[in-house]
């Protein structure tokens, strides 16, 4: 007689016992893997979205104008971003470049007036390093001097609809005030909110022109075409071939207080998670205190047949161990299930949550995204934590003296 | 052959100690069929269990077979009680999750034998307590009586040279009490186990070749068949 068949049969000794147990494992473990998949996937579609609309993987400033960039300090610009993009797209490493010149506008219908973000794009490479032209889902993207494009949110703030002409109104750089009339070709979804619902899109000849900085751009962004861990390698370059003039920024730097918001959201998730375990694992707990009390007897029987304390240690270990395995397997088949659902259908919040963003450049419809790594370790933490407890009740039993056992009602 | 030399047993309860054996000296030999008798509280279950390498006495020594084994190890002990002695209790302590022929076998699964030696050895076993055609059933579906007889096999499987059983007619009826204590005797001479068992029962005392009578932790008296 095997110690692992008498575990196991133990184990369906009280069914109902063993699986509400079991199923308390279940649902902690299937929360943590759907949570970590939703999380997961957030903010991958949070980085992707930085990176695709946003920042590109690498940005160049001229020296100082980063640390003041949210004032938009126009007269620290890049002065000769040709030469510039040239020297860059020379590098080993990198892939292309484009520039934009960044710009604080508002926006007019003719009735109502919006504050936005104004973006001058390098029509010619702006696919090259960004998902904008992508992202079109009205219209078509910027293809003369004289028009926009807009986030459909924005647009749909603003009442207009494609071919319709707004203006956009800006100080420029000496502080004089310029108007453009620009009609609407194209209305973006991109999923970040700053370009969904807050900029303007424009050729970046145009954006020179309103802002009296004729060939002279904010940032140039750079996509790298190797592995992204040589980012940071590849930007030592850049700098190093550049000079001090400059200043180059990967694109977590760019966002370091989003990764600060992603790194708490985790941290938070962690103590859920814990406190959801610490749930389960005192129902384990409790399952096995009352399977080890009431089985003081047999285990002074046991005890008497010559088993030892190890023995009967290890029969317990068994039994807590299977329901734990059970109970994890079935919480990670489901978590899983969920998370395949997380990950291909997703979750839209957009109607509970309207325009709220979170502060994360992510759409309302949050896409999963499983963590293989995540799974695996869910399910050894379960099976992992219901031996642990286990041992608590299940060590001081081994140790009565079998007489003791034996009397013990 | 056993010996207990002044064996003395206190039992404490909070602060206070409670006497249950007062310096039993006493020798059974090999092959003897001996009870233990006296009424409850006499210190019959608990001789037996020190005996039986169960319980610690307070003072005093117990030699299995010229072996000292007050002062063993838990896991020696657990050796000893694995291959030297065998147990029948009251409640005849059968694995309720386990069939008859599974608790005959636990025994033998702590000792390294070839499976086909512990199948043999478990059924001759039941079939020896008449239990042959109840291999697969599970406590609950046998009397008393056949519970008994699988507690019986069980302590003999592994073939011990010493037999401890604690009033194993106790929960009984006369009549299956009496085949038990014939089975038992039967056994005692077809195997040379040495059996001491403890009773309150007249019925068992009358089978027994060796009478110890105990009163207060003391042996009061003793008679042989």
């Amino acid at each position: 007689m095997k110690l692992f068949v008498m575990a196991g049969r133990n184990v369906f000794r009280h069914t109902r016992r063993s699986v509400i147990t079991a199923l308390a494992i279940s649902v902690g473990l299937m929360a943590m893997i759907a949570m970590d998949t939703l999380i997961n996937g957030a903010d991958k579609q949070g980085e992707k979205n930085i990176v695709d609309f946003e920042t590109g993987q690498l940005e160049i400033f001229a020296k100082g104008y980063y640390r003041e960039e949210g004032a938009f300090p126009l007269d620290t610009v890049i002065k000769q971003p040709d030469s510039l993009a040239a020297i860059i797209r020379k590098i080993p490493g990198v892939k292309t470049a484009t520039g934009r010149l960044k710009f604080p506008a508002r926006l007019n219908n003719g009735e109502d007036e919006l504050p936005v973000m104004g973006i001058g794009i390098d029509r010619a490479n702006e696919g090259s390093v960004f998902a904008t032209p992508r992202a079109v889902i009205v219209g078509k993207f910027l293809a003369a001097t004289d028009e926009i494009v807009i986030g459909a949110e924005l647009a749909g703030d603003l009442k207009v609809k494609v071919d319709d002409v707004l203006t956009v109104l800006v100080r420029d750089r000496n502080g004089t005030y310029n108007a453009f009339d620009l009609s609407v070709r194209g209305l973006l979804s991109t999923g970040h909110p700053l370009l969904d619902r807050n900029a303007v899109l424009m050729d970046l000849e145009t954006a020179q022109r309103l802002m009296a900085l004729l060939g002279q751009i904010t940032e140039l962004c750079v996509t790298t075409a190797d592995d992204p861990k040589r980012i940071a390698a590849i930007k030592a370059e850049i700098l190093h071939r550049i000079g001090p003039a400059y200043e180059v920024y990967a694109w977590d730097e760019l966002n370091a207080a989003i990764f600060r918001i992603m790194g708490m959201k985790r941290l938070f998730h962690f103590l859920v998670a814990l406190a959801v375990l610490i749930i389960a694992a005192i129902g384990i707990i409790n399952t096995m205190l009352m399977a080890v009390m009431e089985r003081v007897p047999e285990i002074g029987t046991l005890k008497a047949l010559g088993f030892s304390n190890r023995a009967i240690v290890m029969m317990f270990l068994y039994e807590g161990g299977l329901i734990g395995a059970i109970g994890s397997f079935v919480g990670t088949s489901v978590g899983l299930i969920i998370s395949i659902y997380l990950s291909t259908v997703g979750l839209d919040f957009s109607r509970k949550l309207g325009n709220a963003d979170f502060n994360m450049p992510m759409k309302m419809v949050f896409r999963g995204e499983i963590n293989p790594a995540t799974v695996l370790l869910v399910f050894a933490f379960g099976v992992a934590i219901s031996l642990l407890v286990t041992l608590i009740p299940v060590r001081r039993a081994a140790k009565l003296e079998p007489a003791d056992a034996l009397r013990h009602v | 052959m056993i010996e207990t030399i002044d064996l003395q047993k206190d039992y404490k309860v909070g602060k206070m100690l409670y006497p249950a054996l007062h310096g039993i000296n006493l020798k059974i030999l090999d092959c003897e069929f001996t009870a233990l008798a006296g009424p409850s509280g006499s210190g019959k279950t608990t001789l037996l269990n020190i005996i039986g390498c169960l319980d610690i006495p307070t003072e005093g020594e117990v030699l299995l077979n010229g072996k000292a084994t007050t002062r063993l190890t838990a896991r020696e002990k657990s050796e000893l009680r694995k291959k030297e002695i065998g147990f029948i209790f009251q409640t005849f302590n059968l694995i309720p999750v386990l069939t008859a022929y599974e608790n005959v076998e636990i025994p033998l699964a702590l000792l390294n034998l070839p499976r086909e030696e512990k199948e043999k050895r478990v059924v001759s076993m039941l079939k020896e307590v008449g239990l042959g055609d109840y291999l697969k059933r599970r406590p609950n579906e046998m009397s008393g009586g056949q519970q008994q007889r699988v507690a019986i096999a069980r302590s003999l499987v592994k073939d011990p040279k010493l037999v401890l059983a604690d009033e194993p007619t106790a929960n009984l009826d006369s009549a299956t009490a009496r085949e038990i204590l014939i089975l038992m005797k039967d056994l005692n001479e077809k195997f040379q186990t040495t059996f001491v068992f403890s009773t309150h029962d007249r019925l068992v005392m009358e089978y027994a070749r060796r009478l110890v009578n105990l009163r207060d932790g003391r042996i009061e008296s003793e008679q042989s068949k």
